[in-house]
């Protein structure tokens, strides 16, 4: 990374493992759980909250010496709202299948707290060229960890990946059905995402000893 | 000392010009992107109408519309009539199939407002096509409807769509599997009286040859959607029960 | 009836966080302790009763379309539903200000633990969610959408004690290293959200039609019992 300085670097780095905005900061948790029962759906959701992020991190951060203290969490919270709102118009307008696709996360984007969360603790005292860095930083960690889930979760209860039969036939028993292999359907269903997600967690934290709560 | 943005005159100010600034843009977008998406609309409209006729360009597994360059003719083609059912009155009306059917429901709670319904009359190989477009509540959000029947409610073809089902379970209402099962099911039981089509878990006909059982296969995880598909048929489709009875007389 | 039916409903079946999995952040994030625990369920409960209400009102006089009538039949075509998030949203982060404002001035110590999550509770989506969830599913009045709000809150706070009075606990207990913290807290409510689920059974509706059947069915047995009786008084004729 020529471009970047070492601080810079460590914007982008540090979020995706060390300092994962799901597993660490406890951010975005609701949409993680809510949409990962597909592995299609999280890379959709990873894209849309890289994309509101990085622009939101740095109009933010340029408004940071203007916006009044006293309101700042509804300026925030607009800022999203109206980014969120006109993209959702312009795609209907001209890429009506993408929004369609799309249309069931406005509301959850909007509400993930991993962008309310960054913009109140990085870009309303940082520039915008950090807070660009840290959006995308924080966006790619929260990504990760929603494939990740999706991935798990799709294949175990669907026998699926991106809704391509991965496991054989459970219909007919070919593949893995023939053996007796079944799927569990109960993957699918939203407490399963949190145990999942706990177990990451804990496979993150047994390589990483220094994460360990006490 | 205090920041010059800490002062209440500052803040109003600020919140004013935000209003305004925001205010204007949204309802520039929305103004200015209005048209494009009312056309959207009523092309996925004709789409899945077209679609709940057989009217698609399905292959194999695969689901597919019939492409949108070609949907305005097809639709003009194949939808002979559309009517606009409103207690004993029937009118003609060319645009029924735009009728909001939110705003309907709505103006129905009045008890004096007798709900309008709309109903497109289709013709494919000389087969007519019944179609109702209807609507209901899935888990989070409206859930629609497109069902094709024949003159006996004997269920032709059907789309189901969604606005936030959860992704890999409600959501799949929208798929073939689901949708397909539909096909051939029997909206009234053998007496005549109507029963609509319950998705039911403790199935005991998964592969769905049993026809006359009112019955279609749950998607596993989405109890409440499916139910919610099953009562929107049923309260729905009821109302067009008196429609079906004069048209056999 | 409809009252208390919608208020179970709203705190037990369709509990924000273990059926809809709203507000997931700052559920996980402040439940530590019992006591602050308490404070931010009391203050989602008190933000929900708000807004709730208020956004039905904005949704139904400005918001839904055709819901400007009442300034005019001019007015009557607009449909201004695409600002339904932004209303809202407003709506919501202006209360959620004021509860801020409120608590600093008089709970110094609880505005201290609670940290940034009291900022957050504007994007509690448990909190925005229920107002979506008012407009979605098109609660009739506002009396329904006031118990809505409550119960919703309510489930809330529920679930934040309930997961903070475990987590008290099980320090004691010898958790794997690694899971220590937020991995054994995933967990646990993931749980709990199974042992939710069987709540759904409860208050499904449809009894009017089941009650119809059951009649039919009875009537058939009285008539069949009726012929039978009639076949054997002929017999013993």
């Amino acid at each position: 990374m020529g471009l970047l300085s070492k601080k810079d670097a460590a914007l982008i780095k540090d979020p995706l493992f060390d300092n994962n905005p799901v597993t660490i900061q406890v951010l975005g948790i609701c949409s993680a759980l809510a949409i990962t029962a597909e592995l299609e759906a999280s890379i959709v959701m990873a894209i849309a909250v890289l994309f509101v992020l990085g622009i939101g991190n740095v109009l933010i951060s340029l408004m940071r010496n203007i916006i009044p203290s006293k309101i700042r969490i509804i300026v925030q919270l607009v800022v999203v709202a109206t980014l969120v709102i006109i993209v959702d118009l312009v795609l209907k307008a001209y890429a009506y299948e993408l929004s369609k696709t799309l249309s069931v996360f406005v509301g959850l984007i909007i509400t993930n707290c991993i962008i309310m969360g960054r913009f109140e603790a990085f870009a309303l005292a940082n520039s915008p060229w950090q807070s660009f860095l840290d959006g995308i930083g924080n966006a790619a960690g929260y990504g990760i960890i929603l494939v990740m889930v999706g991935f798990f979760r799709e294949l175990l209860g669907a026998g699926t990946l991106l809704g391509i039969p991965v496991l054989g036939d459970p219909i007919e028993k070919t593949g893995l059905y023939a053996l007796g292999y079944e799927n569990n359907g109960f993957m699918l269903l939203a407490p399963m995402a949190l145990i999942t997600l706990g177990i990451i967690i804990w496979a993150q934290r047994s390589r990483n000893k220094a994460l360990i709560e006490d | 000392m205090e920041k010059r943005t800490d002062k209440n005159s500052y803040t109003i100010l600020f919140a004013i010009g935000m209003v305004i600034v925001v205010g204007s843009l949204l309802a520039f977008a929305a103004a200015g992107f209005k048209d494009r998406i009312d056309e959207n609309k009523r092309i996925e409209k004709q789409l899945n109408i077209l679609y709940a006729m057989g009217v698609n360009e399905n292959e194999g597994n695969d689901m597919s519309f019939v492409s949108k360059d070609k949907v305005g003719g097809e639709f003009s083609k194949y939808i002979t009539k559309q009517l606009i059912i409103q207690g004993d009155e029937i009118t003609e009306d060319e645009n029924a199939y735009l009728l909001d059917l939110k705003k309907e429901h709505n103006l129905a709670k009045d008890p004096k407002h007798e709900r309008r319904l709309p109903l497109l009359i289709g013709e494919k190989e000389g087969v007519i096509y019944y179609i109702a477009p209807i609507r209901g509540k899935g888990l989070w959000d409206a859930i629609w409807a497109y069902v094709a029947m024949d003159k006996d409610m004997v269920i032709l073809g059907a789309f189901f769509d969604h606005k936030g089902e959860t992704a890999g379970l409600g959501a799949n209402i929208n798929q073939r599997f689901f949708m397909d099962d539909f096909i051939g099911e029997h909206l009234m039981d053998s007496n005549g009286a109507f029963k609509g089509v319950n998705v039911s878990k403790s199935n005991a006909d998964p592969k769905n040859i049993d026809k006359t059982d009112n019955e279609v296969d749950a998607i596993a995880g989405a109890t409440i959607t499916g139910n919610g598909v099953a009562a929107m048929i049923k309260s729905e489709l009821k109302l067009y029960v008196s429609y079906f009875k004069n048209l056999k007389n | 009836m409809e009252h208390i039916e919608l208020f179970l409903k709203s705190i037990f079946i369709d509990n924000m966080v273990f059926a809809t999995f709203l507000g997931m952040c700052s559920y996980l994030a402040v439940s530590k302790k019992v006591s602050t625990a308490v404070g931010l369920g009391a203050a989602v409960i008190f933000v929900l009763t708000i807004t709730v209400p208020l956004n039905w009102l904005l949704d139904q006089y400005i918001l839904q379309p055709g819901a400007l009538s009442w300034l005019g039949e001019e007015y009557a075509a607009y449909d201004l539903s695409f600002l339904s998030f932004i209303l809202f949203i407003a709506t919501i982060a202006t209360m959620v200000q004021l509860v801020e404002i409120v608590v600093e001035k008089f709970l110094p110590s609880l505005y201290n633990s609670l940290g940034i999550f009291l900022p957050l509770i504007a994007v509690n989506c448990a909190i925005l969610g229920g107002s979506l969830f008012m407009q979605s599913r098109e609660i009739p009045t506002l009396g329904l959408s006031t118990v809505y709000g409550i119960g919703s809150g309510i489930g809330f706070f529920l679930a934040i004690l309930t997961i903070a009075a475990i987590r008290e606990k099980i320090r004691y207990s010898n958790v794997p290293p690694a899971l220590r913290g937020l991995g054994i807290t995933f967990i646990i409510t993931g749980l709990m959200a199974i042992g939710f689920m069987s709540f759904g059974g409860m208050l499904t509706g449809d009894d009017e039609e089941a009650k119809e059947e059951k009649t039919a069915q009875v009537n058939t047995v009285i008539k069949n019992t009726n012929k039978e009786l009639a076949n054997n008084t002929k017999v013993n004729e």
